[in-house]
């Protein structure tokens, strides 16, 4: 616990500990992430996206992240999510530290603590709307019935209930972009991390999506990322934030 | 586990984006099928073949023969017989007479081992005086007891033979003992007593002889013909050794199937073969059958133990046991062989799993993303490649054991019987086979999945999701 990577910052790594107002519930610090250079382009050395970057989100916040494409935005936020290792540096959620978890431990967190959107909705084409959304507790061993009752309750969050029994294929573009937020939020996680969830869409199903986000939200005290080109949506959260040549301002 | 069930199964049955992913998981099916139903069947096969064989050859011969150690016969034997027939696990006892001999019929000869016998008693050890398809063996009967049936079956063969026999007047000679019974049967049946005196007078003159199918052939003999029996064991007479030989008639000819009997093989009274060999009141071996076919080698020391010192046993195993080793090896060969099916098979699931990995990356990629492990991602693969396996190999034994018993019921694979000894492709289906081919199925098509599913558990989510 006591080394921590990039720690020039100096911060304090005790965890919620009061800054203005609101806990903190995610913080990173100096994170680094470099990549090996593809196709063995000789001499050319790594590729790095980011390189001591620090970010906290507080209890409740709508934090947006902003940045060119390439910037590392999808990688940051994979960082956040445990679904990725940082080169250097530390991601903690509460009193948790990402880098130290086994397999096991992120499967676990990703499972119960966030919930994640992908750009594009990522429904498995075999399965029904409603499975769809009850999969994430069918995964940690909810009964089926428990777990098919629960996906209905965020199904209709979504405003999808009559939508349950079609495949993925049989929804549109925005609909689906919902099962997936309500397959995100049926763990009833603590955070939400949404990586151009209306990147995808036409612009008024853009609009469905991200002001049900922003309600969904509010409604249940949901701490939330969202990477996104739109920076009008961008503007409608709590904070902005631009990634700009591997550091977040 | 139930989640990795419920995902495995709707991959299995849900339709392919790559159609022929879905062509590879049937073909896998129906190679797993047909690997199982084609060992199943050969295994039913061959241990039909194992079983019909088998019966055959204990029915034909006794389970354990007694014998003297130095081979110079058995005196006193009928006090033993009735001792040794109170041995535990001994059902049925029999004495007999073993010698070889030369049989000839004109100018065509074959070899022989005769085997003496009391009829009722070599009944209850063995069968081939049963597996007479010519004639009768009634005859070999002591007259008193088989008279009628001679009268009944055998009037024109007798009439034949004593028209043969008529020509030699020492044959009259030779059969005292039978006529002797003649005398004392006819005296109480008064009214066929002139008609069974002329044709019991004629076929007791010639002593009864049974002889095996392929050697009847060899000889060129059948039933009421008069054959030669030549004897080894020569005389000594002034003239030098001279072999000793008789006459008998044939009112028999066995055909067991089994080419070794029914080459050589001979039976005739205990008395006629004693007479012939000029051993009296001796014999060679008594002959047992037990009621454990399988405890034969035990049954068969208890039986030394009970007859004394200076003799000796052998068991149906140990005479077969070459031929039993023989059917053994066939049937591993041919499993060996046939679960080289159930391995391409097997090929075919790894293909198919490989491809279906390949396929889902990006799914299993989002399983991931939302907390599903690695090791149920495996499970998942590996649950998948089990269905496939045990959807094939419960539809392999259906078809199996359906046309195993369709084959063995209806018996539509004809065999020639004369050169099989049987009409019919036996069939025997055991349900221990049935154990050890599913397990070999499913061994194998496990192994076939681990490599798809070990791989499939490495896929990492942000790699697999980053260029999408």
């Amino acid at each position: 616990m006591s080394e921590v990577g990039g720690g020039e910052s100096g911060y304090d790594l005790e965890p919620f500990a009061p800054e203005k107002e609101r806990a903190v519930v995610m913080r990173a610090v100096g994170l680094t992430k470099t990549y090996a250079a593809v196709s063995g382009a000789a001499g050319r050395g790594d590729v790095e996206l980011f390189r001591g970057l620090d970010l906290t989100v507080h209890a409740g916040e709508m934090v947006a992240i902003v940045g060119e494409s390439g910037a590392g935005k999808s990688s940051l936020l994979h960082l956040l999510a445990a679904l990725d290792r940082p080169t250097a540096g530390e991601v903690w959620f509460g009193k948790q530290r990402l880098s130290g978890f086994t397999e096991r431990d992120a499967a676990e967190f990703r499972n119960r603590r966030v919930g994640y959107v992908w750009q594009f909705h990522y429904l498995l084409p075999e399965f029904t709307a409603l499975e769809n959304v009850a999969m994430p507790l069918l995964a940690r061993g909810m009964g089926r019935g428990a777990a098919l009752a629960k996906a209905r309750v965020w199904l209709g969050e979504v405003g999808l209930l009559d939508r349950e029994d079609h495949r993925s294929g049989e929804l549109s573009g925005g609909e689906q972009q919902r099962v997936s937020l309500a397959r995100a939020l049926v763990t009833e996680p603590q955070m939400l991390l949404a990586d151009e969830p209306t990147g995808d869409l036409d612009g008024k199903t853009a609009e469905v999506v991200f002001g049900l986000i922003q309600k969904l939200h509010r409604e249940h005290g949901l701490t939330s990322v969202l990477v996104t080109h739109n920076l009008e949506f961008a503007g409608r959260c709590d904070r902005m934030l631009r990634l700009r040549d591997g550091q977040l301002v | 586990m139930r989640f990795e069930l419920f995902i495995a199964m709707r991959y299995l049955r849900a339709k392919r984006r790559q159609a022929v992913v879905g062509v590879i998981t049937a073909i896998s099916v129906i190679g797993v099928a047909a690997g199982v139903a084609s060992l199943i069947i050969a295994l039913a096969i061959t241990n039909g073949m194992r079983r019909d064989l088998q019966e055959r050859l204990v029915g034909s011969t006794a389970h354990v023969e007694l014998m003297r150690v130095k081979g110079d016969g058995i005196r006193d034997w009928r006090a033993l017989l009735e001792r040794l027939r109170g041995v535990p696990q001994v059902t049925a006892a029999a004495p007999g007479l073993y010698g070889q001999v030369l049989i000839s019929r004109g100018a065509r000869s074959g070899g022989a081992l005769i085997k003496g016998v009391i009829p009722k008693d070599e009944k209850t050890v063995g069968d081939l005086l049963q597996s007479v398809v010519d004639g009768s063996a009634d005859a070999l009967e002591p007259v008193a007891s088989g008279r009628a049936a001679v009268v009944e079956t055998h009037v024109p063969e007798a009439g034949h033979g004593a028209a043969k026999s008529s020509k030699g007047a020492e044959e009259q000679q030779i059969s005292e003992l039978g006529e002797q019974d003649v005398r004392q049967d006819a005296a109480v049946d008064a009214q066929a007593q002139a008609e069974a005196a002329r044709v019991l007078g004629a076929v007791a003159a010639v002593p009864p002889i049974v002889i095996g199918k392929d050697l009847a052939e060899t000889i060129g003999a059948g039933v009421g013909d008069t054959v030669l029996v030549t004897s080894p064991q020569g005389e000594l007479t002034p003239l030098g050794l001279v072999p000793r030989y008789q006459r008998f008639s044939v009112v028999g000819i066995f055909k067991s199937g089994f080419y070794q009997y029914d080459s050589s093989y001979a039976f005739m009274r205990l008395t006629d073969a004693q007479r012939l060999f000029h051993e009296p009141d001796l014999i060679s071996v008594i002959s047992f059958k037990v009621d454990d076919l399988y405890h034969a080698d035990r049954v068969g020391v208890a039986i030394e133990q009970a007859a004394g010192a200076g003799f000796q046993t052998t068991n149906w195993m140990e005479q077969n046991r070459e031929l039993f080793r023989a059917l053994k090896l066939e049937q591993v060969v041919t499993f060996i062989v046939l679960a080289l099916i159930v391995c391409v098979a097997a090929l075919n699931i790894l293909i198919a799993l490989t491809m279906m990995v390949m396929e889902k990356t990006r799914d299993i990629a989002v399983l991931m993303s939302f907390g599903v492990r690695a090791e149920q991602v495996r499970r998942i693969f590996l649950l998948q490649g089990l269905l496939i396996s045990v959807i094939g190999t419960v539809l392999g034994l259906v078809v199996g054991y359906g046309l195993s018993w369709a084959g063995g019921h209806y018996q539509f694979i004809k065999l020639d019987a004369a050169v099989y000894s049987i009409d019919h492709l036996p069939f025997a289906p055991k349900f221990v086979d049935a154990l050890i081919v599913t397990a070999v199925s499913l061994g194998v098509s496990l192994v076939a999945t681990l490599y798809p599913s070990g791989s499939a558990a490495k896929v990492l989510p942000a790699e697999a999701l980053r260029y999408e």
